[in-house]
Parts: C-alpha cells; structure tokens; sequence
C-alpha cells in the first residue's frame, strides 16, 4: 500500500466520521427534545419524529463521499490503485469539506431541529415551518457534498 | 451548547404549556354564571398530563431537568416562610404541619428537627445560619415579628446568592425582582407604622437596583418622600400602583414577575422555560382562587378582571 493510497484511506475515513459525528449529535439532541414532547403528548411522535431525522442526513453524505473516495481508489473493487502522494492528498483534501460541514452542520441543524419541536409542542399546525427552518441548514451539507464528490471525481489517477 | 441539556425538559415543559389557561379562557370564566361552568373550562384544557397543584408542576420539573440546583431557588421563599412555621410551632408546642407549605426544598420533618435539636446542620447550606439567628432571637426577645423580619431577609438574600453564585441571568433577575417587591412592600409598611430605623435595618434586604440605605432613609422620612425615592428608581411604575392601592401594588409585582417569564418563552434551551412554567402555573393558581373568591362573594366582571394577573399564554 502506497502512502498516497494512506492518505486517501484517511480522506475516506474522515468524511465518514466527522460526518457521522455531526449527524449523532444532532438527531441525538433532537431525540432529547423530541422524548420530553412525547412523554407528555405521545399524539405527537409522529410530528416530531420527521424533525429527528433531518441532522441525520449529514452521516448519509459522509458516507456517500466515502464511498466514491474508496471506489475511485480501487479500494473497492477491481483493487487498490498505486497512489501517488499527491493524489491521495488529493482525495484527503476533496473528504475536508463533507467531513468539516458535516461535523457542524449535523449539529447546527440538531439545535435548530431541536427548538422546532417547541414549536411542533405548542402548535402542532406549524410543524411544517419547524421542518422548513431545520432543512435550511441542510443546504450547507449539500453544497459540501457536492463539492467534494466534484473534487473526488476529478482527481486524475 | 449551552442549556443543550435541559433538550428534553424544555419538550416536555412546552407540551405542558399547551394546557396553561389562555386569557380567552380566563375571560370564558370570568362571564361564567356557576362554578360547574367554571370547572368544565379548566377540564377542556386537561392535556394528557395537565399537573393540577404546583407540588405536581415541580414533581414533574424534577423529575425532567437534569440539575435542579438553580430551580431550587424558586422554593427559598416556601423553604424560609416553613422555617418560620415550624420555629413558632416548636416554640409555642403546636403541629407545624398545619402551616407547611409545599412544595419546598427542605421537608417538614428535616426542619421540625433542626428546630427542636437546635443543630441545623441536617438544613441546607442557605438556610443554616438564619435558622440559629432567628432561634436564638425569638427565645431571647420573644418578638415573633423580629423573627419574622430576619428570616424573611435572609430568603431574600440567599435568593439573590445563590442566584448569582450558580444561577442564570433569568434567576438572577426573578431574584432581584422578588427582593425588590419584598423590599417596597416593606419599607411601606414600616413607613405607614412608624417602625424604627433599627428594625427597617433587619427587615429590608436591598438589591442592585434599590439600595437598602437610601430606602430605609426615604421611609423614615415619610410616605411622601418614599415614593419620591421610589420614583427615581427602575420601580417607579410600582411606586405609582402602590400609591393607589396596596392591592394593585401585589398584581403589578406578578405581572413584572410574569414579563420576567415571558422572556425565556422563545428560548429553546437552558433552565429558564422550566422557571418560566413553574411561574406561569404559579399565577394561573392564584388567577383561580381570586376568580373563585370574587365569585364567591358576588364581584363584578369589572373587578374580576382589573384583579386577574397577566398571562403567560
């Protein structure tokens, strides 16, 4: 295994983790919310339920950029390629900005999501605009994904 | 991330808040014509846990709030007016339970023993102190009304103690408003009875925004003069309703208390919207019992109404 091949590995390994990190501690936080407002009114769980799995999106994306880096470097399937330095620092840099938006956009949107369910506690009607104001943050993590797996993509190998 | 914690307690507190009586129902009740009226409006609002007493509010504050150090302040007041109760109760040979009131941080049987022990070590931290002061005070003077003064002093200080020592900026707030109040109340009375520079000394407490000197100093100079002082102070607004009457004196206190509440109600987390309920569920009981005892005695929906306190809903 070259040390190119290394550095992609950790690439791939970071978009996975701080992703997934993000994403547990938003919907983990949410979860708390979303408990205290169905121990009280269990009518509720499936309204707050939807707002629980948004920050859960980012974990999917990391894994997504994950994904292309190890299929990409061969890593999966047809074996892994002799990668340069430069190349695998490539792949490093290209997981950099699903990893780092993912980590805080999971648990920005976690915080948002979370102080939506008030509103989904309190009026049940405006749920919608609770989910709205969560998803806005979710623009973030997608604009990150996309610019990560543009960058994985295009990484010459 | 901070208030994070308390995620799941704030959840709970504002599904809870949906069963608080709303000014519409209030109104609904006040046009009332009997008391089963009454009753089936307050019954429309039951949620699937609507906590009926404030001693259910807090079983399920505590039992929901990770750390309930801060909320503990909010019962200092019930903890040192128990104190008051038992020390007269044990003195005079009588069953204190009659006058405990709940809830309260400190249970009637750890008090009836520091009192009659005389060891207040089993107390809590803020309270130790005054419980020896104000034995040692009533047995040797045989002034309740000293007593009461001091330990009244002390609830207020050990509010605004333990308010800044650990407690949020809300607390810090509810603990100076209530000092406050207290103080005014006070100063007032001791004024209107002529009460001596000595035992205004004892009784008022002073916070940030009313220094204790320069209102003991207005109220032994007269009525007038107090609420000159008052009127140069954040409370003048209070001085005003005090200058009518005593009785819109007490409903602008809970109204300033509830404004206080309603700042944390757009908060999503910390400890101030579990605060914020327990004071809100705190006026709509006395709401209650005043709607109850104005009907009781046949008052009109005009008086009904200028007496009813603000709303949190």
């Amino acid at each position: 295994m070259t040390n190119g091949l290394v550095l992609a590995i950790i690439g791939a390994a970071l978009a996975a983790l701080l992703a997934g990190i993000g994403s547990a501690k938003g919907v983990s936080l949410v979860g708390e919310a979303a408990a205290g407002v169905v121990s009280v009114d269990p009518s509720k769980f499936s309204k707050v339920l939807l707002l629980e799995l948004l920050p859960g999106t980012q974990g999917l994306y990391g894994l997504i950029a994950a994904m292309f880096i190890l299929l990409r470097t061969g890593v999966l399937g047809s074996g892994a390629e002799a990668l340069t330095v430069q190349q695998g620092l490539g792949f490093l840099a290209a997981s950099l900005p699903i990893a780092v938006v993912g980590l805080i956009s999971g648990i920005m949107q976690g915080r948002t999501a979370a102080a939506g369910v008030s509103i989904t506690a309190k009026k049940p009607d405006h749920n919608g605009k609770a989910i709205i104001m969560a998803a806005m943050v979710e623009t973030y993590a997608i604009l990150a994904l996309l610019i990560s797996v543009l960058m994985i993509l295009n990484i010459a190998v | 991330m901070n208030g994070t914690k308390y995620a799941n307690a704030v959840g709970a507190v504002r599904a809870m808040e949906t069963t608080l009586l709303s000014k519409s129902d209030i109104e609904q009740m006040i046009n009332a014509r009997s008391k089963a009226e009454i009753s089936s409006i307050s019954a429309s609002k039951s949620g699937t846990a609507k906590p009926d007493d404030l001693n259910d509010v807090w079983a399920m504050l505590k039992e929901y709030a990770p750390e309930c150090r801060e909320l503990e302040i909010l019962l200092y007041r019930n903890d040192f007016h128990n104190l008051k109760a038992v020390l007269k109760a044990v003195i005079s040979n009588r069953d204190p339970e009659h006058y405990y009131i709940s809830p309260s941080n400190v249970g009637l049987k750890e008090l009836t023993d520091a009192v009659s022990t005389k060891d207040p070590s089993g107390l809590p931290e803020y309270m130790r102190k005054t419980a020896s002061e104000a034995y040692e005070l009533v047995t040797r003077t045989l002034d309740g009304q000293l007593s009461d003064s001091l330990i009244d002093r002390a609830a207020l200080e050990a509010m605004q103690k333990s308010a800044s020592s650990f407690g949020s900026e809300f607390m810090q707030r509810y603990a100076q408003l209530i000092t406050a109040c207290a103080d005014i109340k006070t100063a007032y009375r001791c004024c209107l009875l002529g009460k001596s520079a000595q035992f205004m000394e004892n009784a008022v407490c002073g916070s940030p925004e009313l220094e204790k000197d320069a209102l003991i100093k207005a109220s032994l100079a007269g009525s007038e003069q107090l609420f000159s002082y008052l009127e140069t102070t954040a409370y003048s607004d209070g001085a005003a309703r005090l200058k009518e009457s005593a009785a819109k004196f007490e409903k602008w206190c809970d109204d300033v208390l509830m404004e206080l509440a309603e700042s944390a109600r757009m908060l999503a987390f910390g400890s101030e919207p579990l605060a914020a309920y327990f004071i809100a569920k705190e006026a709509e009981i006395k709401n209650l019992r005043i709607l109850s005892v104005c009907k009781e005695f046949g008052a009109d929906k005009e008086t009904i109404t200028e007496r009813m306190r603000k709303l949190y809903v």
